[in-house]
């Protein structure tokens, strides 16, 4: 009897592979027949513009096309972090898709945890034929985890978010910086033309609650005056290679050497001139607004925001002419941006990874989809004008009437449209001088592994977090000893024993 | 509440404690009144309870708790080694010490209070109003703080200006901030804390009291020789909760307050904030469970011993 199942069986299965067989070579043989849901984690607050309505559309085509609907699990600003981090420890199929990035969102961390499904290269040709395509063999090397792809790149979108100040261009000129800022000193110059001049505004009114502040302000002056460059993959901004031509040996920066005490003593006189509050480490204030408001005279971000924010300064302050200095300006020390700053992975539980994955494929390469997405429904909430531009109807609000899918994960400059109400002429520029000078991340081929260093660099963490934010704020009366004492915290919380399993690590993957 | 099976000689009579289930059955309305309490526990107190296995493992998402490879005490290991423990324990405790010790010497003094006041609608809009800090959350009352005292702006900074005098800067002065930490507890936790006593004070037998003023006991007599005693219980049972939790700091408050100007660090630091600063950007389950784990034991033993002393004082208002 069980015999005759199984011959049967085997006979079933063949019969059903011969048509399957037969059009292999036009079209995948991929089973659709199932209707399945494909959720997507992203961060973000939820939106309340026209989301829903653009997302119905979205699934209609979804629906016919490879019969899946797409849903969305926000996770929302307020304690982002902790909530990315539980809702991939605690899946249990409840999500597919997970947007990532290696830099912000902890990427490998949680590969290493085994949030994530490897995803073969059949898997990919087969359901992401287009992605497998378009993204080239070296890129996948660089998403690989023991031999294995975990993330697929957003690496056809031009994008820079290396930090730097935004000050306006009006007052500069007025400082006698006609070029602009273009250095920590013009800042500095800037900054006392404002104290001195411009009552009621503060030259920077920083909001030095946040931590971001440390990494972003420590490591620019960095860039500024060495040719260090950032490997990223730590929990703390503290280790970085020599410069583009020794990129595989540890820069002892924040361990030795003077430019980190110029920094604290820059800062310190910053201080005591009074170019930020004197509370400042306490301080919450909205950085946009303030300065669209006209009390703050600069605004500590990156390239990205400065592209969408000198429109916004324009019409709040006209004339404002929003300038960007990029940190490492003076040295011509700039790192383009990693492709795996965003990346879409797939959920370890996902009962449809397939499907999961023709989704992906889709929102990322179907030139109606991927519009739905990024800008709306056409003629209704853009038009393209005759440049290929696009523009917003007027009176177009975009907290109310745009669409909010925070697909960072995949962008795609081939069906992108350029927003007509950028300056793209001074983007175009900056972008142009960016291409000149940037260096490629030396880094992207490591995948650190911090088991046996974990305990020392929370130690170092713990460092880093309580003396950076006063150095960088300059609250300290001796910015010479403070730093001493730095580096001494450092050296007791084990920073030479970490230096030394990384140097192993990079000596290991770069240097045979 | 059911010690032993055994026969209690009460006098002449031999008396036989009833069966368990007939204990049960005739106290069926209570027990069902505790229910929720029971079943809220349970599921969320007792039933995670064997999770706290994940802070011996190296936890791994696609491996769930169980088959994550054990690793010992190692996730233990960074609070140890830290170098600053000694002052996180100082710290947690010596806040905690003060929340309690103050918070209910005052709760009791208001509750005491309350009570003594004739005018009923005096009373619950005081109720309320003292009540009302309780549900304002802890961003918001930073920024309150913030307001009042920052250096360039602050209503405080002001006032002393306009009086002439030179207004230090209180977020650059460590030793200022036990004092404004304690004190922002306190209002926001006395309104709460006053109902428990005031629901003590209410449910007291009058007719101790009318005879007390019958005896010709004045207002503080009779505070001082009905209304404490008669509160002992409940202060000693509250006290007895509240140490348990000793080695466990107020994040929320602390974190708003100070955040990550470590000019305060010294007087501020506990240790909730000081796990947050050394893992916030390095999301580790594992070694936040230890933490979590520690201080709870700790917390364990503390009311043991606690219990114990409060026994050997006087077993009648020992927890168990």
């Amino acid at each position: 009897m069980k015999k005759l199942v199984a011959l049967l069986t085997a006979l079933m299965m063949l019969v059903c592979a011969l048509p399957v067989l037969s059009t292999a070579e036009e079209a995948p043989a991929v089973d659709t027949s199932e209707h399945v849901t494909i959720t997507y984690l992203v961060t973000g607050d939820i939106p309340t513009d026209r989301t829903e309505e653009v997302l119905a559309k979205i699934n209609e085509i979804l629906n016919e096309k490879v019969n899946a609907t797409l849903e969305i699990r926000w996770i929302e600003w307020t304690n982002w972090t902790t909530n990315y981090n539980l809702a991939l420890a605690t899946q249990s199929g409840d999500i597919d898709l997970i947007g990532t990035a290696t830099d912000w969102l902890d990427a490998w961390p949680n590969t290493q945890r085994g949030a994530f499904l490897p995803l073969t290269e059949e898997m990919l040709q087969t359901y992401a034929p287009k992605t497998w395509e378009s993204v080239p063999a070296e890129h996948w090397d660089l998403c690989k985890y023991n031999g294995e792809i975990y993330l697929i790149p957003e690496d056809n979108y031009a994008q820079w978010t290396n930090h730097g100040f935004m000050y306006r261009g009006d007052w500069a000129r007025e400082a006698g910086l006609e070029n602009g800022v273009h250095s920590w000193e013009d800042l500095g110059v800037y900054f006392q033309y404002i104290k001195d001049n411009k009552e009621g505004v503060w030259p920077w009114d920083a909001d030095g609650n946040g931590s971001s502040y440390s990494p972003q302000m420590a490591g620019g002056w960095q860039a500024s005056h060495t040719s260090n460059i950032v490997i990223e993959g730590f929990p703390v901004s503290l280790f970085y290679g020599n410069s583009k031509e020794d990129p595989y040996t540890l820069s002892r920066y924040y361990l030795e050497g003077d430019e980190l005490v110029n920094f604290a003593k820059t800062m310190k006189s910053w201080a005591d001139a009074g170019y930020w509050r004197t509370d400042v480490l306490n301080y919450t204030g909205a950085q946009d607004s303030l300065m669209k408001e006209g009390t703050s005279a600069a605004r500590q971000h990156h390239t990205e925001t400065w592209t969408g924010f000198r429109t916004d300064m324009e019409e709040a302050q006209p004339g404002s002419d929003l300038g960007f200095f990029f940190f490492g300006e003076e040295t011509d020390n700039l790192v383009s941006l990693n492709i795996t700053h965003g990346a879409m992975a797939v959920a370890y539980t996902s009962e449809h990874p397939d499907r999961a994955l023709m989704v992906y494929d889709l929102l990322r390469n179907d030139p109606e989809i991927y519009r739905l997405m990024m800008y709306g429904i056409e003629g209704d909430m853009y038009t393209i004008d005759e440049n290929g531009y696009m523009v917003r109807p007027e009176g177009f609000d975009s907290t109310t009437d745009g669409v909010t899918l925070n697909f960072w994960w995949g962008r795609n400059d081939d069906l992108g449209l350029r927003d007509a109400d950028r300056d793209w002429e001074a983007i175009d520029e900056l972008y142009a001088r960016y291409d000149e000078i940037a260096t490629t991340y030396p880094y992207g081929q490591i995948v650190f592994d911090l088991t046996n260093i974990q305990v020392y660099l929370d130690n170092i963490s713990n460092v880093y977090n309580t003396y950076m934010p006063r150095i960088v704020f300059g609250l300290m009366d001796d910015p010479e000893a403070y730093v001493a004492e730095f580096r001494t915290q450092l050296q007791n919380a084990g920073i030479e024993t970490v230096m030394e399993e990384i140097q192993n690590q990079l000596d290991a993957v770069y240097k045979q | 509440m059911v010690k032993s099976q055994k026969a209690v000689t009460n006098g002449l009579h031999t008396y036989r404690r009833p069966p368990l289930g007939r204990t049960l059955m005739q106290n069926k309305t209570l027990l069902l009144m505790c229910l929720p309490a029971i079943v809220f526990f349970f599921v969320f107190s007792y039933m995670p309870m064997p999770g706290a296995y994940i802070a011996f493992t190296n936890f791994q998402y696609n491996k769930g708790i169980w088959n994550s490879p054990f690793i010992g005490l190692q996730n233990f290991k960074f609070l140890f080694t830290s170098g600053q423990l000694g002052l996180l324990l100082r710290n947690t405790i010596l806040y905690n010490l003060a929340f309690i010790v103050l918070g209910n010497v005052l709760q009791l003094l208001f509750a005491i209070l309350l009570n003594e006041v004739q005018s009923k609608g005096f009373k619950k809009t005081t109720q309320s109003l003292m009540f009302l800090p309780y549900f304002i959350s802890d961003v918001l009352v930073s920024l309150l703080v913030y307001n009042l005292l920052n250096y360039d702006y602050g209503f405080i900074s002001n006032l002393v200006r306009n009086l002439g005098g030179e207004m230090p800067i209180v977020y650059q002065m460590p030793q200022a901030w036990p004092f404004i930490i304690v004190a922002v507890n306190l209002w926001k936790s006395t309104g709460y804390g006053t109902v428990v006593y005031f629901a003590a004070i209410t449910s007291m037998d009058s007719s101790m009291m009318e005879a007390a003023q019958i005896d010709g006991a004045n207002g503080f007599q009779r505070i001082r020789y009905i209304t404490l005693p008669t509160l002992k219980p409940t202060v000693v049972i509250l006290f007895l909760f509240a140490i348990g939790g000793i080695l466990k700091g107020n994040f929320g408050l602390f974190y708003n307050l100070v955040g990550n100007n470590s000019i305060l660090f010294n007087t501020t630091d506990i240790i909730e904030t000081y796990v947050y600063r050394s893992m916030m950007n390095s999301f580790n389950f594992s070694q936040s469970s230890a933490v979590g784990l520690f201080q709870s034991v700790v917390g364990f033993f503390i009311v043991l011993g606690a219990n114990a002393f409060v026994k050997k004082l006087d077993s009648d208002y020992a927890l168990f």
